[in-house]
């Protein structure tokens, strides 16, 4: 009989002596080693078995028993130290194996990220049953707390087995979402929502710099400074195959060893199976591609014909209660459409990808009913020409499973509440419908329902629609782009009503009738995330414009201009010698002092902006926002320090609000001024906001405008102190901040609102007023910073070229 | 014949971003999808030269900065109502790296 | 495993009874009695209007209840089960959205030695707490339970209550596998099984059945995935997770057991949408009895449990 023997005995291997023996049981004597003390066992439900939903007796695939019925001669808990390919033997720590046919099934081990501290006892991996029995012995001790390293498969499989023996865990992620490679955007968003219901904390973006601990793991530190405390640290950030043995053996070896489609290795005597195996460039981490090549190598072994191929791939992943799936290719190109459905209410998304007449790619949250069917269609690159318009809906479509857009409203129950200026709720408009207000202008009239601010205009629309059915005609809103059927104002009110925190959330949650939104939709949505959650959300730069993501206003060549703020107008001989200096440096090719009282240097090479930034900086100056839809400048006029009819310090002033309100992000570009007396110098009346000094203390006005439009302030307030100055226009700034659409300078948005809204706002309503000053504190407490300095620390690469060409052609 | 050429790792370029490789015929703009895909194209809008690197990156497609001109990706083709072309360059990513084909960037200034 | 255990054991649960609306009363739809003919007899005879006996206050409360002394409550049957020996029983109303399906009621006796235990767990203040239990001889147990809470995700009712899935786990004892392990473990509880209870009024509710070798709730436990977001228009149930003290594990993760409507005691559930009480022959092999019960959720029936003895 010829002598097999097996180095590893893995889920491939372990498979592959099935088909062997099922197909020839008296083919080979077989000896069989593991450096496991054990034989084979279904690795891929360990994740169970940390969780307590599995018995690890449940998932041995092959007892004692098994080996010793099939006559296997084991060799488990012993290394393979080497292999002698001349004499044919393999080389155990417990003595020599003769072999005819060898198999390599090493595997693969987990990559562990060689931070400071990685080797801490407390750090283990998610691969083998040890790993398993630490983490579950780790969670012993009642409020233990574990951090998992990586938002993959693995890893999320840790973490819920973790919490739900009780664990405080911490997921960390280095990606924008968790499952990158397997999920998009929206389906990582309802996939971290389901985990964070389950009390799991979920971090994306985050990279770890150290594990800390004296003797063992006490916590991780990120890059970004947290501090996150732990008692186990679980990394499972990919695996990496075991191919130190076959190189040692002389085997030709790339990422893996290299195998053709027989499994046949280098060496013809010497085979490959599984996650230790490169075949045409790929390696294999999921079971099915593993079995496959289980199924051609033992046909090899038997001198039967068999031929492996890389087939399309699906993912699950083993969490109770979480409904995932994804398969195939889903990468965006230009032959290829998305057909995206989403169903807020039930937390469904799916996504398909199209290409010509095939279905590429998949992927589902929430729903996956169809998923076998989905994949089958693309294994069998299936034409689904027909069936396009339908596909979505699954084989079993009968027409009409459109989610109804205005269910969402239909369930509200009737304490509802609808409009929040005016307390009314979805009752109080349904009793008014009833008693005969089937229009918007009469619900508003009998309820105030929208009356006030208007931002729920839409809300009693639907209302109207739900109540009324076919007899009320829905007056076409303008939506806020193609993505959606929503308008600006309907969005901004879900985000704040339904705590949108992210922009898949609101992508899923509103419906989103495109992947990740257009250039239309996400600045807007950018602004209104940011305005809305301050502290939550993250400033996402590739949803600005161009100017806003590099600080600098792009010019009709592509340069960039360049203008440091100067505070109230105010500025020194360091600070112009600086200017000159720069300009000079950068080779400026124009100086211009601008309308807003500050100097402007135009023609900037985009990849020389950290550069002069710095050098600005240097000289204590910082960005002056020329940019930004958000306070540009406070103009001032010299006040009483020079003028001779100045009332107050109108200067003074001007620095004070300019001071409180830089950095902040509005819906458009809000300027400001600051005149000393009434005739106005500073020309304050027709400033989005313009402060006229009087002798009796101030005037504030509102919603000015010099632009395409020309228009006259409209008096505020009239206020004794600079304090209430401040106050005031804080409060209406962050007014206009939480309820204007995207786009709409101060003056439109006063008109649509109307000012008396907006007296009883920051006027009347004194505790309101406060309120919205300490909301805008808060968001400047983020945001009141200089962006030159930040993206001088920490974005500058990104302002270079990648890659320089012009040099690698001159080598 | 194809001249692939590390330019540079993934993470170089944020998801739903750009950045830009210089050569001899100018700048070529290396966009990031949100999937991870990388295209190659002129960094010219043929409409009025803007940076098509400093756009909007939205599915498949980046948007113009200076007049919202909107190109596909894969082809450099302008969409919608707008006609127009910019060049495109082969490129890929391979474990975590760029590779862009210099093949027509590279070889003319050599010659 | 693979220990057959074919000899008839003493068990935790000694009655098990299925009572359905009908008008304004609830009827015995079906009842397992074992050898208690005379409590089956008095059972039988019996009705109960809402807010009435046990069955009919899970009706009117709208929750599960655990009733563990008969003499001077509302239980109506007191004399015929303290004849029978019954001392205990918990009722788990089976409601679809408003809807009440039916009221399960199970039975227990012979308090000073058979464990096991029965629990209702509660929300309140964002944490699962122990509303009632009955443990039978695990005393020790039954005070560890009153004085632990479990977050969203943490532990079986926790995992179960954040999940909104039933969940099976495997010894319960074994060291550190579960949270109150320790003394799950000196009590000889091994296999738990949580589910979740929807309730018209939105509280929500967790079940669990935490079993013993010695006098077990079940030795057969199934948990069967019936949601569309699951089944799509096949329809039907597949066994999503399952342990038998006679075939081990039930789960196969390449090709699962499915269940089709009407077919068997699973199939029955999924037609009727009512628990089901079985004996004899139809069953899983080996085994006596079984009781499965339907689990609803915002799109109608969800799962189906079942546990065999």
């Amino acid at each position: 009989m010829q002598k097999l023997v097996v180095i590893g005995a893995g889920m491939a291997s372990g498979r592959a002596l099935e088909h062997l023996i099922e197909a020839d049981p008296t083919a080979y004597d077989i000896t069989l080693f593991n450096a496991e003390p054990r034989g084979n066992y279904n690795r891929i439900m360990l994740s169970p078995v940390l969780s307590g939903e599995k018995s690890f007796e449940e998932i041995v695939t092959h007892d004692e028993d098994w080996y010793a019925v099939h006559g296997i001669t084991t060799r488990f808990g012993e290394k393979v130290v080497s292999i002698d390919r001349d004499r044919k033997v393999v080389i155990g720590e417990n003595g020599e194996v003769p072999y005819d046919k060898l198999v390599f099934g090493t595997g693969s081990s987990a990559f562990i990220i060689p931070c400071p501290g990685h080797d801490l006892p407390g750090v283990v991996a998610f691969r083998d049953l040890e790993d398993t029995t630490a983490m579950s012995e780790a969670s012993a001790t009642p409020g233990a707390r574990a951090v998992v390293i990586g938002g993959g498969l693995l890893g999320l499989e840790a973490a819920a087995g973790l919490r739900l023996r009780g664990m405080e865990v911490t997921v960390l992620h280095l990606a924008g979402h968790l499952m990158e490679r397997q999920l998009d955007p929206s389906a990582g968003y309802l996939l971290q929502k389901d985990l964070e219901r389950r009390g799991i904390t979920v971090l994306t973006e985050a990279s770890t710099k150290e594990i800390y601990g004296n003797g063992k793991v006490e916590g991780v530190r990120l890059v970004d400074g947290t501090d996150l405390p732990a008692d186990i640290v679980v990394m499972a950030v990919g695996i990496r195959p075991q191919v130190q043995l076959a190189k040692d053996s002389g085997l030709a070896v790339g990422r893996a060893i290299h195998v053709d489609a027989q499994m046949v290795t280098s060496d013809p005597d010497i085979y490959a199976v599984g996650e230790c195996v490169e075949f045409e460039g790929n390696v294999f981490g999921l079971v099915a591609p593993l079995y496959d090549q289980a199924k051609v190598l033992a046909k090899t072994l038997l001198g039967q014909d068999d031929t492996f191929v890389v087939k399309q791939l699906s993912t699950k992943l083993k969490v109770t209660g979480c409904d995932l799936f994804s398969a195939g290719d889903f990468a965006d190109g230009d032959t290829r459409e998305d057909i995206v459905f989403r169903d807020p209410a039930r937390g469904v998304y799916k996504r398909l990808v199209i290409e010509g007449d095939k279905l590429v790619g998949a992927v589902m949250y929430g729903d996956t009913a169809d998923s076998n069917w989905f994949f089958g269609l693309i294994k069998d690159g299936a034409d689904i020409a027909e069936m396009r318009d339908t596909l979505i809906f699954g084989p079993a479509f009968q027409g009409g499973a459109q989610a109804d857009p205005l269910a969402a409203v239909a369930a509200l129950p009737d304490d509802a509440e609808i409009c929040g200026c005016n307390g009314v709720c979805k009752g109080d408009i349904v009793a008014a419908i009833k008693a005969g207000a089937t229009d918007l202008g009469a619900v508003k009239a009998t309820t105030k329902a929208s009356a006030s601010c208007g931002t729920c205009t839409g809300l009693v629309e639907q209302v109207l629609a739900v109540t009324l059915g076919d007899d009320f005609k829905m007056p076409a809103a303008q939506p806020m782009c193609g993505c959606t059927d929503l308008t600006h104002e309907d969005v901004r009110r879900l985000i704040k009503a339904s705590e949108l925190k992210s922009m898949p959330a609101v992508w899923q949650e509103l419906g989103w009738k495109t992947k990740d939104g257009c250039h239309v939709c996400r600045p807007a949505l950018n602004f209104y995330l940011l305005a809305d959650w301050p502290l939550d959300y993250k400033d996402d730069l590739q949803s600005r414009f161009i100017n806003e993501r590099k600080h600098a206003n792009i010019q009709k060549d592509g340069t960039f201009s360049v203008m440091p703020r100067m505070w109230g107008g105010i500025t020194t001989p360091d600070e112009l010698r600086a200017i000159a200096d720069a300009a000079d440096k950068y080779g400026v090719p124009t100086v211009k002092v601008t309308g807003g009282q500050r100097i402007d240097l135009l023609g900037v090479k985009g990849e020389d902006l950290p550069a002069i930034w710095k050098d600005l900086n240097d000289a204590g100056m910082v960005s002056g926002q020329a940019y930004s839809k958000g306070l540009r400048t406070v103009k001032t006029c010299v006040g009483t320090d020079h003028c001779r009819f100045g009332t107050q310090d109108s200067t003074g002033l001007g620095i004070k609000l300019e001071k409180a309100l830089w950095g902040s992000w509005t819906p458009h570009k809000v300027k400001l001024a600051v005149s000393g007396c009434p005739r106005n110098c500073a020309e304050a009346t027709c400033k989005d906001v313009g402060v006229i000094c009087v002798d009796s203390g101030y005037q504030v006005g509102v919603a000015g405008a010099a632009g395409m439009d020309v228009k006259e302030t409209e008096r505020l307030a009239d206020v004794k102190t600079e304090e209430e100055v401040l106050d005031y226009t804080r409060a209406f700034i962050q007014l206009y901040r939480e309820n204007a659409k995207y786009l709409d300078r101060p003056y439109k948005w006063v008109a649509k609102v109307g000012l008396d809204w907006v007296k009883q706002q920051v006027v009347e309503d004194v505790a309101n007023r406060q309120a919205l000053v300490d909301r805008f504190e808060l968001s400047q407490s983020i945001y009141r910073k200089d962006p030159w300095a930040e993206h001088v620390a920490r974005e500058q690469p990104r302002y270079a070229p990648i890659a320089n060409l012009v040099q690698e052609a001159a080598e | 014949m194809t001249n692939w050429i590390d330019i540079g790792a993934l993470e170089d370029i944020p998801q739903r971003g750009a950045r830009v490789v210089k050569t001899a015929r100018g700048c070529v703009a290396v966009f990031r999808t949100g999937e991870d895909e990388v295209h190659a194209l002129d960094d010219r809008c043929p409409h009025k030269g803007g940076p098509l690197s400093e756009g909007i990156v939205h599915g498949g497609s980046v948007t113009c900065p200076l007049h919202n001109w909107v190109f596909d990706l894969n082809s450099g083709v302008a969409k919608g109502a707008d006609e127009g072309q910019v060049a495109t360059y082969a490129a890929r990513v391979e474990d975590g790296r760029i590779l862009l084909d210099a093949t027509d960037l590279v070889a003319r200034s050599a010659a | 495993m693979d220990i057959a255990i074919d000899t008839p054991t003493r068990t935790f649960i000694e009655v098990t009874e299925v009572w359905v609306p009908e008008g304004d009363r609830l009827v015995l739809a079906k009842g397992e009695y074992g050898t208690l003919s005379a409590f089956e007899e008095a059972s039988r005879a019996t009705s109960f209007a809402k807010g009435e006996g046990l069955p009919g206050k899970a009706w009117s409360e709208a929750r599960p209840v655990v009733l563990k002394a008969f003499d001077g409550s509302y239980f109506k049957r007191t004399e015929a089960a303290a004849e029978a020996g019954l001392t205990s029983a918990v009722a788990i109303p089976v409601f679809d959205g408003a809807a009440l399906m039916a009221v399960l009621v199970v039975l227990c006796g012979d308090d000073g030695e058979r464990t096991g235990a029965i629990e209702v767990w509660a929300e309140k203040d964002g944490l699962l707490m122990l509303d009632d239990g009955y443990y039978g001889a695990a005393k020790h147990f039954e005070w560890v339970s009153q004085h632990t809470h479990f977050p969203r995700g943490q532990g079986l009712p926790g995992g179960v209550w954040a999940a909104r899935t039933p969940i099976l786990m495997r010894d319960l004892g074994s060291g550190y596998r579960f949270i109150r392990a320790e003394s799950a473990g000196k009590a000889g509880l091994t296999t738990g099984l949580g589910l979740p209870i929807p309730t018209p009024s939105g509280t929500d509710y967790v079940l669990t059945l935490l079993s013993a070798r010695g006098t077990p709730i079940a030795r057969r436990f199934e948990i069967w995935d019936a949601r569309a977001a699951k089944r799509g228009a096949k329809g039907g149930a597949v066994l999503a997770d399952g342990i038998c003290a006679r075939e081990g594990a039930l789960w196969d993760e390449d090709s699962p057991r499915e269940a089709r409507v009407w077919q068997g005691p699973i199939g029955q559930v999924l037609g009727t949408g009512l628990p089901v009480v079985e004996t004899g022959a139809g069953i899983a092999a080996g085994y006596t009895s079984m009781v499965a019960l339907p689990l609803y959720g915002a799109d109608g029936l969800a799962h189906v449990v079942a546990w065999y003895l």
